[in-house]
């Protein structure tokens, strides 16, 4: 392949000959104008020969195949020439997502490699948006001594990454709790249970039996018999978070789309949930459960999770009864349901999934991202589109008002949510849903 | 090559230094003839339509001294005020055809220092900054000397032919020419032409080979660079946070701005999004806390693995400066005699008489003579060239495997992700089917009206 430095040579070797030819017939150009030629084509076949490229292995290093969202990530690039011939000039490009930041470093590289030799060099790229990511795969460009000519090849080596969703609400939140010296404890929802909670309640007759530490004794002195404390019990919940990924989810700006929303939303009542050892399950879906993570407190439930959360993707509609009648067959104690999703379907199916949610004893509630509120905002429209967006807003309300208070018919409530308020509210559901005791076990 | 330029129109006698200035005088003059003669038309022209005659030498003396003469706008080499209209016109036609001639030969000579000079400061440009286009912009524009000398005879040549001769044009020039192209080879080498020829072929190759010396190595000093200054503007600017953090005051130097955080497109779009987010205090917190954990990640980086800095800068792919300037010579060398050899067996008349053994008719003709005939060999030649390249690249293209071979792994993982899904389709398509069919038999009891259904309706009342 010619480059277009050579094309250059081509253009000024013909200028020459032609000139040559036509002004009078001169030698001189006609002479200048062969050399140009020659001198471009004369060594084509030589670089073909030396320029085999599949003499080039690329083999690229990462530091870890499976990161969060604003992570760091080193990429080791080694290229090898394997054939018994050196490459004058060889770029190689290492290609990364679009969407990721190279942070540190340049992801290409341009030398002479001889033969049997290697070149490494590295680059650190920031993650920027959750998903499964392939980095390369890596363009090696060979050119010759002169740059007249190249070959170009793509090697497919490619390596996959696995993005998790962002952990930095997690880190915001542990950050502030420790500030707070908020204490990691075992349940914190009061039940009327008498039991071995933190909660005091009141105070009972000592009977034999019961632990001298409960014994109250200022209080036994006053009353002149023997009293001990009681303490409310705490008991654990569980949440089942059921995450909508149907196309309409994706709308919104890049990263702070609604279903971005709705996955960090997920991650974070995940953790809280691990933390205080309540019960936390996840279903993402559509138009099918593309999956599901029952309830647990495993070590590695986080993971299953934050694995089940990063495959997600905007596509298709949402059949609410599917996946409930998916949930309610694995899910055998009473759960709280906490629905992540835009209601932006038919009421009708949605009505009938909560209903068979409700019969089967569950808990639910929906918190549901409001499609205008993640849009762009009304000021930055033209007078025609700022009525038009006004005009479907205010449908869009409409219409969401009639399903909250078809669903509050049957004790469901319906939370509209902003990408400001969001993440407060789904921690706020969570502490309520503690402190009520909703769906117990 | 330059040198060999010079020489070569010096001959002609055309560096006369003063060339560029008596064309930008001529143009002048032209335009200053141009203008006073339309202006004087123009005023010429409203006299007559005003007073009915053609203006009197009183009028025309008096507009051509107050008017041009004080403003500077006579035409050059006009001593007095012309004070008659005849004369004037008379003028005209005899100084439009002294300046145009001059002009003329103005122009060439004009030329011939704009190319010398373009070339020069392409050349001196190419020096500071080896880059091709600079190398080749030089080339270009000292070889376009000759080539605006030729087109300077063959004009001359041509209106000779028309029986039309310039005084101001002088005589042909004299160009480096063959009257016949040379049929020993060394006749040919050592010829002022061929000498001029080589020196240019030269200058172009080797400019061109030391760019590429200069270019393989360059992109990993280039790295090292940019890893220093990024490096050094992380630290900067996680200082600066912790002085701010501090509540200490920070200004902010030219240094810490040309070399800082504005030098490193990630700290810059860390920075543009606190700044784009200055009403939302997460988004700062964002755009802080990633430069720090940067900082922290490169820190852990640096001392864990010893290698990681060679290997972030490269500095293990920079080829030895000893091999690359002897293969830089040992493949100039071979280039340069490999082009000369072949050109001459192009060119030369003899060699393709003797390989082609034309009838005598052409033998003997003058157009085995002319520049053309090379033509005749060079562009079969020319094409095997690439063929023979197309030919050696398709057979080690076989060894090339594009296509990436999945893993049995994989490939089970691919088939299973895929059946997974079709899966979960279909049992979600049966359950719809099933959910729709319960609905169709209860449809048919209306006594027995579900109340959820109930309070979808009622809620949807107009």
């Amino acid at each position: 392949m010619i480059t277009q430095r050579g094309f250059v040579v081509i253009f000024a070797a013909v200028l020459f000959l032609t000139s040559g030819f036509a002004l009078g017939g001169n030698f001189y150009l006609t002479t200048l104008g062969v050399y140009l030629i020659i001198g471009l084509v004369v060594s084509l076949p030589f670089f073909a020969l030396t320029a085999n490229i599949a003499g080039i292995e690329v083999d690229r290093q990462v530091d870890k195949v499976k990161l969060f969202s604003g992570d760091f990530l080193r990429v080791r690039v080694t290229i090898r020439n394997t054939s018994r011939r050196h490459f004058d000039f060889i770029e190689v490009h290492d290609q990364y997502p679009e969407t990721w930041i190279l942070a540190i470093g340049e992801n290409f590289i341009a030398s002479r490699i001889e033969p049997g030799s290697s070149i490494t060099f590295s680059y650190i790229l920031q993650a920027r948006m959750r998903g499964r990511y392939n980095v390369g795969p890596t363009e090696v460009v060979m050119r010759d001594r002169l740059g007249l000519h190249y070959y170009k090849r793509s090697l497919k080596a490619e390596t996959e990454i696995l993005v998790y969703p962002t952990w930095k609400d997690v880190r915001r939140l542990d950050a502030i709790g420790k500030q707070r010296q908020l204490g990691l404890m075992f349940g914190s929802h009061r039940t009327k249970i008498v039991g071995m909670g933190t909660d005091f309640t009141g105070f009972r007759e000592y009977v034999p039996g019961d632990a001298f530490r409960l014994i109250d004794w200022k209080t036994s002195a006053k009353r002149g018999d023997m009293v001990v404390k009681q303490y409310e019990q705490e008991k654990n919940v569980q949440i089942m978070c059921m995450v909508d990924t149907s196309g309409s989810m994706g709308n919104g700006y890049p990263e702070n789309t609604k279903l971005e929303y709705a996955i960090r939303a997920a991650v974070l009542l995940t953790h809280m949930g691990l933390e205080r050892k309540d019960l936390v399950g996840t279903c993402v879906f559509s138009e099918v459960v593309h999956s599901f993570v029952p309830p647990s407190t495993h070590p590695n439930h986080m993971y299953d999770v934050l694995e089940s959360l990063a495959m997600a993707e905007p596509k298709g509609w949402s059949d609410y009864e599917s996946a409930i009648t998916h949930v309610i067959e694995q899910t055998r104690k009473r759960t709280l349901v906490i629905w992540l999703t835009d209601l932006e379907e038919s009421p009708g199916p949605l009505l009938n999934a909560m209903k068979t949610l409700v019969a089967n004893g569950h808990k639910a509630m929906v918190i549901s991202p409001f499609g205008p509120w993640f849009e762009a905002p009304v000021g930055q429209f033209g007078p025609v589109e700022k009525v038009l967006a006004e005009a479907v807003s205010e449908e869009l309300w409409e219409r969401r008002r009639k399903i909250a208070r078809a669903l509050a018919r049957f004790g469901i409530s319906v939370v509209n949510v902003g990408p400001e308020d969001f993440l407060p509210t789904i921690i706020k559901t969570y502490e309520q849903a503690k402190q009520r005791g909703v769906a117990l076990f | 090559m330059a040198f060999l330029i010079y020489r070569v129109m010096d001959f002609n006698d055309v560096w006369h230094w003063n060339a560029p200035y008596d064309f930008v005088v001529t143009v002048f003059r032209l335009l200053s003839l141009l203008f006073f003669f339309i202006s004087f038309i123009l005023v010429t022209g409203l006299s007559t339509a005003i007073t009915g005659t053609v203006p009197n030498e009183l009028i025309v003396g008096l507009y051509n001294t107050i008017t041009l003469r004080t403003w500077y706008m006579q035409p050059y080499g006009v001593s007095g005020p012309i004070t008659n209209v005849n004369e004037v016109f008379a003028r005209f036609s005899v100084d439009i055809f002294e300046v145009l001639n001059s002009l003329l030969e103005n122009t060439f000579l004009f030329l011939y220092f704009l190319c010398a000079g373009i070339g020069v400061a392409l050349f001196l440009q190419s020096l500071v900054r080896m880059e091709h286009k600079f190398v080749g912009g030089a080339f270009v524009s000292l070889q376009m000397i000759l080539v605006i000398a030729v087109l300077r005879n063959t004009i001359l040549a041509t209106l000779g032919d028309f029986g039309i001769v310039l005084p101001f044009f002088g005589d042909e020039h004299a160009i480096l020419d063959y009257a016949v192209f040379p049929s020993n080879f060394f006749e040919f080498l050592f010829s002022n032409l061929q000498l001029l020829v080589l020196a240019s072929f030269a200058y172009l190759e080797l400019s061109y080979q030391m760019i590429y010396s200069y270019s393989v190595g360059k992109p990993v000093e280039d790295r090292e660079e940019t890893l220093k200054k990024q490096l050094l503007a992380l630290r900067q600017a996680t200082r600066k946070q912790d002085a701010i953090e501090r509540g200490e005051k920070v200004s902010i130097t030219a240094m810490s701005r040309s070399s800082g955080a504005i030098a490193f497109s990630f700290l810059r779009e860390a920075i543009e999004r606190k700044v784009v987010g200055s009403q939302d205090a997460l988004e700062n917190l964002d755009a802080v806390s990633d430069v720090r954990r940067l900082q922290i990640f490169v820190d852990e980086l640096l001392q864990s693995d010893s290698r990681a800095r060679d290997e972030l800068t490269a500095k293990a792919a920079a080829p030895s400066s000893s091999y690359v300037i002897g293969s830089t010579i040992l493949g100039s060398a071979f280039r340069f005699l490999t082009v000369i050899a072949i050109s001459f067996l192009l060119m030369s008349p003899s060699a393709f008489l003797a390989i082609l053994n034309p009838p005598m008719g052409i033998y003997n003709s003058i157009e085995v003579l002319q520049p053309e005939i090379v033509l005749l060999y060079l562009v079969p030649v020319v094409l095997l060239f690439p063929f023979a390249a197309m030919v050696i690249s398709w057979f080690s293209k076989r060894e090339v495997l594009d296509e990436p071979k999945l893993t049995k792994d994989e490939k089970e993982e691919l088939k299973l992700r895929k059946k997974e899904l079709d899966d979960k389709k279909k049992q979600a398509a049966r359950r719809r089917k099933e959910r729709e069919s319960v609905r169709r038999r209860m449809k048919g009891k209306p006594e027995e009206k579900d109340e959820w259904d109930k309070a979808l309706e009622d809620t949807y009342k107009p």
